[in-house]
């Protein structure tokens, strides 16, 4: 068992292509690192080139205190489990799992062992002498999990592994993969686009867009502390509400942010923590609402009035457990290039209208409200956990820079410099 | 369809009148699409099959009924059963080696430039009919190496290695002081003693036929005890004396030469002449010598291998056809070699696996299926080789290069006109063919 090291790891395809660009990052002996991002980010084509399936135009990769990037990939004793499972499908699931073993000449006894113990250990005792083609998607996934653990190798790498099985089972072996990795204690890179996986399994979480690290940290600190506009939009789902907006100062000393017609009192807590907002005062910046704070009002009629917002139901999507409100309500969109990704990633355009005047929210209400369709409805935000991005950078406003560094870089994480937001007017003629 | 037939057949069945009209109209519609393939199928397969095994009865002018003696003769005449054992080979040998050898050009072939081209080089054969490929590959196989390229190249090859045999294939004497024939070598007529020289002078030697290495001849200085000489190219361009070292001629290296006892023919020394065509023999002692360079320096040209003779004709007809065969094996594994999945490869190679490793334990079984298919393809048609063997083999050879299906043709139509002899031998030949049908035929079943 080893860390993984990646040192500035780029990848370059014929024709200037970056698929990855000076990827770094520090990997712990026996911590689940996830990579995740929209497709195309570069994240499976940085995981192959730890498998040693893809050359490495620049950097340095490091499995241990190896520099591994010229050893061919079965001599960096990494195992792999694919999108595909990628199973022999000539091979019984016995000799799938003990492939490895074989090629590696181990004792006959000593393969019987680990294999039986691996099958046990994924319930696949029953299914030792199928073929590949007489097992259900949920048992080849666990037989391409077999054949990765009974090596055990330095590091377990993963392609998306749980994308081709049906929701119920991916959340089942969602847990059963990250149990055994805790077991194990088996460094493991984990590639997924779907941030729940990410969330619920990493350790540390590194996000990427377009082949660049965007930040690596914790789950709950990548969801409470974007560091940009990208991770904001990216985690969370629904995705954060983004508005263009204004701070003022009231007259009282607290912040109100102005949002076309409609106007949020900052929570004082909130604005103690973000001392960095003080330079904004007056100027644009982009305000994010999770749908998580946002609750109807008729929930919570304490809710002081100057935290509230009122927009038109435009779709109402009841999940049981609670109702998904999209509204229209009289704001700027926040629009930016990293926006306009998310939203192809997810292959929607903004729903609503293209007028500038009129933003769309999401919001997650209790399912106790009653709103309905077509009416107005008024909605409290709880104002103690909103986001700030700077408009021309996209960077999350946090604490206020040390005076002899300007722009502001939270600490562990790191972020693309050059994310500038378009003018909502120019994004949406 | 049948299903249909039957339920209408049934006795007592109380089927309305109309129904039964409809089956019937039914039953009409499929014999009218089936009759005219059936119609074909009877005069063109059935018809004359019966009447060649009817015919296999009977002697060569069809008047006598013999039983089974065409079938006896098949097994007791012997270029008959050298056809059988030629079969046997050809079995044993050529769909391994077409299958092998498609392999491996569809796997070399898989991932590198140009690759359209090479495979369309590789498949070119195919578009060629077997019997134009087969008169190719007669002309490629003549024993002349100014006729056959086989033969030219292999003569080619010897010659830049410096084979033996070939060296100076034409030389002859520049002076009449020498003596001997490129048989026997060339010996100096003259006695020589201790101390003397011996000038071997040869022409009829092409420039090229001398090595690179060879430089200006020199004879080494005369020394007490021993006997020194020159072999030498003995032409010089624009005249010169013949038995003369001269400028611009050049040395023989290489060169056998060999002391004897005057009147004798045992060798008592041998040597090696150096790059300037000089040698020398040490300690001679007294008497008279003869000194020739020996016969191992010379030799015939090259004659050629006799592709076409009774010993190798079978190979050369073997070689003709996998040329033809290999590239539509290739074409064929290099589709199955595709559809293979890359992440079970390189699943293999995260594995542990070397590239030899992947290839021999999940390329190549993962191909198993349709190296079966190429495998019983070409079964079949080996089983029924014919036009390839009667274009290559001349007719001198076709007894030895003989094959079922050219036995029946020549003993139908080929001068013996024994058409008795020749059903029975066709029967043979159906009866051979059928169980790699049968295979084949039950494999599309399994699949379906």
């Amino acid at each position: 068992m080893a860390g993984v090291t990646l040192d500035r790891i780029t990848k370059v395809y014929s024709g200037d292509q970056r698929a990855v660009s000076d990827l770094s990052l520090d990997i712990a002996d026996g911590e689940f690192l996830v990579l995740v991002g929209p497709s195309g980010c570069g994240k499976t084509t940085a995981l192959r080139m730890i498998a040693g399936l893809e050359d490495i135009t620049g950097g340095e990769l490091k499995i241990g205190d190896r520099v591994v990037n010229h050893v061919p990939s079965r001599d960096r004793d990494i195992a792999m489990v694919f999108q595909s499972y990628a199973l022999y499908p000539h091979l019984s699931v016995y000799d799938n799992i003990a492939f490895g073993l074989k090629l590696r000449k181990a004792p006959k006894d000593e393969i019987d062992r680990r294999v039986r113990t691996a099958a046990k250990s994924l319930d696949l005792i029953d299914f030792l002498e199928r073929k590949p083609r007489a097992l259900s998607g949920g048992q080849r996934q666990r037989v391409a999990m077999g054949r990765a653990i009974v090596r055990q190798p330095a590091a377990f790498l993963m392609d998306e592994p749980l994308s081709n099985l049906d929701a119920k089972l991916r959340v089942q072996t969602r847990a059963e993969i990250a149990r055994l990795q805790r077991e194990l204690a088996t460094t493991t890179i984990y590639v997924t686009h779907d941030q729940v996986e990410a969330l619920t399994m990493g350790d540390r979480v590194a996000v990427m867009k377009k082949g660049e690290l965007q930040q690596v940290a914790p789950p709950q600190e990548l969801y409470d502390r974007p560091v940009n506009l990208f991770v904001g939009g990216f985690i969370g789902s629904p995705s954060m509400n983004m508005f263009e907006a204004t701070l003022r100062k009231e007259a009282d000393g607290s912040l109100r942010a102005d949002l076309g017609g409609q106007s949020l009192t900052l929570d004082p807590e909130l604005v103690a923590a973000r001392t960095g907002l003080g330079a904004y005062i007056g100027k644009p910046l982009i305000l994010g609402i999770r749908p998580e704070e946002i609750e109807d009002a008729a929930i919570d009629p304490a809710a002081p009035a100057d935290r509230r917002l009122r927009g038109v139901l435009k779709l109402r999507e009841a999940l049981g457990s609670e109702i998904m409100a999209h509204l229209e309500i009289e704001a700027t969109p926040g629009r930016t290039d990293d926006s306009a990704e998310l939203e192809a990633d997810l292959g929607l355009s903004a729903l609503g209208s293209d007028d500038t005047r009129v933003a769309t929210l999401v919001a997650r209400f209790s399912p106790r409200s009653k709103v309905e369709l077509g009416q107005t409805v008024e909605m409290r935000v709880d104002t103690r956990n909103l986001h700030f991005f700077d408009p021309t950078n996209g960077l999350g406003i946090y604490e206020r820079p040390p005076a002899d560094h300007p722009p502001a870089q939270p600490a562990a994480t790191q972020a693309a410099g050059d994310d500038s937001v378009s003018q909502p007017e120019g994004a949406n003629s | 369809m049948t299903q249909v037939a039957r339920n209408d057949g049934a006795p007592g069945g109380a089927q309305p009148d109309g129904l039964r009209a409809e089956a019937r109209r039914r039953r009409l519609t499929t014999a009218a699409f089936l009759a005219p393939a059936a119609f074909f199928l009877i005069i063109w397969l059935v018809y004359p099959t019966v009447a060649t095994v009817w015919r296999s009865l009977f002697d060569r002018s069809g008047d006598e009924f013999v039983w089974l003696s065409n079938y006896k003769a098949i097994f007791t005449t012997d270029t008959l059963v050298k056809a059988l054992q030629n079969n046997v080979l050809w079995v044993a040998v050529v769909p391994a080696l077409v299958t092998a050898i498609g392999l491996v050009l569809a796997v070399l072939t898989e991932r590198i430039r140009w690759q359209v081209a090479f495979r369309l080089a590789l498949f070119m054969p195919m578009a060629i009919s077997l019997f134009a490929a087969g008169v190719i590959w007669r002309i490629m196989d003549e024993k002349d190496p100014s006729q056959g390229t086989l033969n030219a190249s292999i003569g080619a090859v010897r010659d830049a290695l410096g084979g033996s045999g070939s060296v100076l294939p034409n030389a002859v004497p520049s002076t009449e002081g020498l003596t001997g024939s490129l048989q026997t070598g060339f010996y100096v007529k003259a006695p020589v003693q201790a101390g003397g020289q011996a000038l071997i002078g040869l022409t009829g030697i092409a420039p090229t036929a001398l090595p690179a290495s060879a430089k200006q001849a020199a004879a080494p200085a005369a020394a007490p005890g021993t006997i020194t000489g020159v072999v030498w190219r003995d032409f010089k361009p624009g005249g010169g004396t013949p038995g003369q070292v001269e400028p611009e001629e050049l040395g023989v290296p290489g060169a056998t030469v060999e002391l004897r006892k005057s009147g004798s023919t045992a060798a008592i020394q041998t040597a090696k002449t150096d790059d300037a065509g000089a040698f020398t023999f040490k300690d001679v002692g007294s008497g008279d010598f003869t000194v020739g360079a020996s016969k191992d320096s010379f030799g015939p040209p090259y004659a050629g291998v006799s592709w076409l003779g009774s010993k190798l004709i079978n190979p050369a007809v073997m070689i003709a056809y996998i040329w033809v065969w290999a590239g539509f094996a290739m074409v064929i594994i290099a589709a199955g070699l595709a559809a293979i999945s890359r992440e079970v490869l390189e699943a293999a190679r995260t594995d542990g696996a070397t590239e030899w490793q992947v290839f021999r334990r999940v390329t190549a079984p993962m191909l198993a299926p349709v190296l079966s298919v190429v495998f019983i393809t070409m079964l079949i048609n080996v089983l029924k080789v014919f036009d390839i063997v009667l274009s290559v083999a001349p007719a001198s050879s076709q007894d030895d290069a003989n094959v079922i299906a050219l036995a029946m043709w020549r003993t139908s139509f080929g001068g013996v006109n024994d058409f008795g002899l020749g059903s029975a031998i066709a029967v043979l030949l159906l009866v051979l063919v059928l169980p790699a049908l049968a295979l084949n035929v039950r494999r599309f079943k399994r699949e379906q």
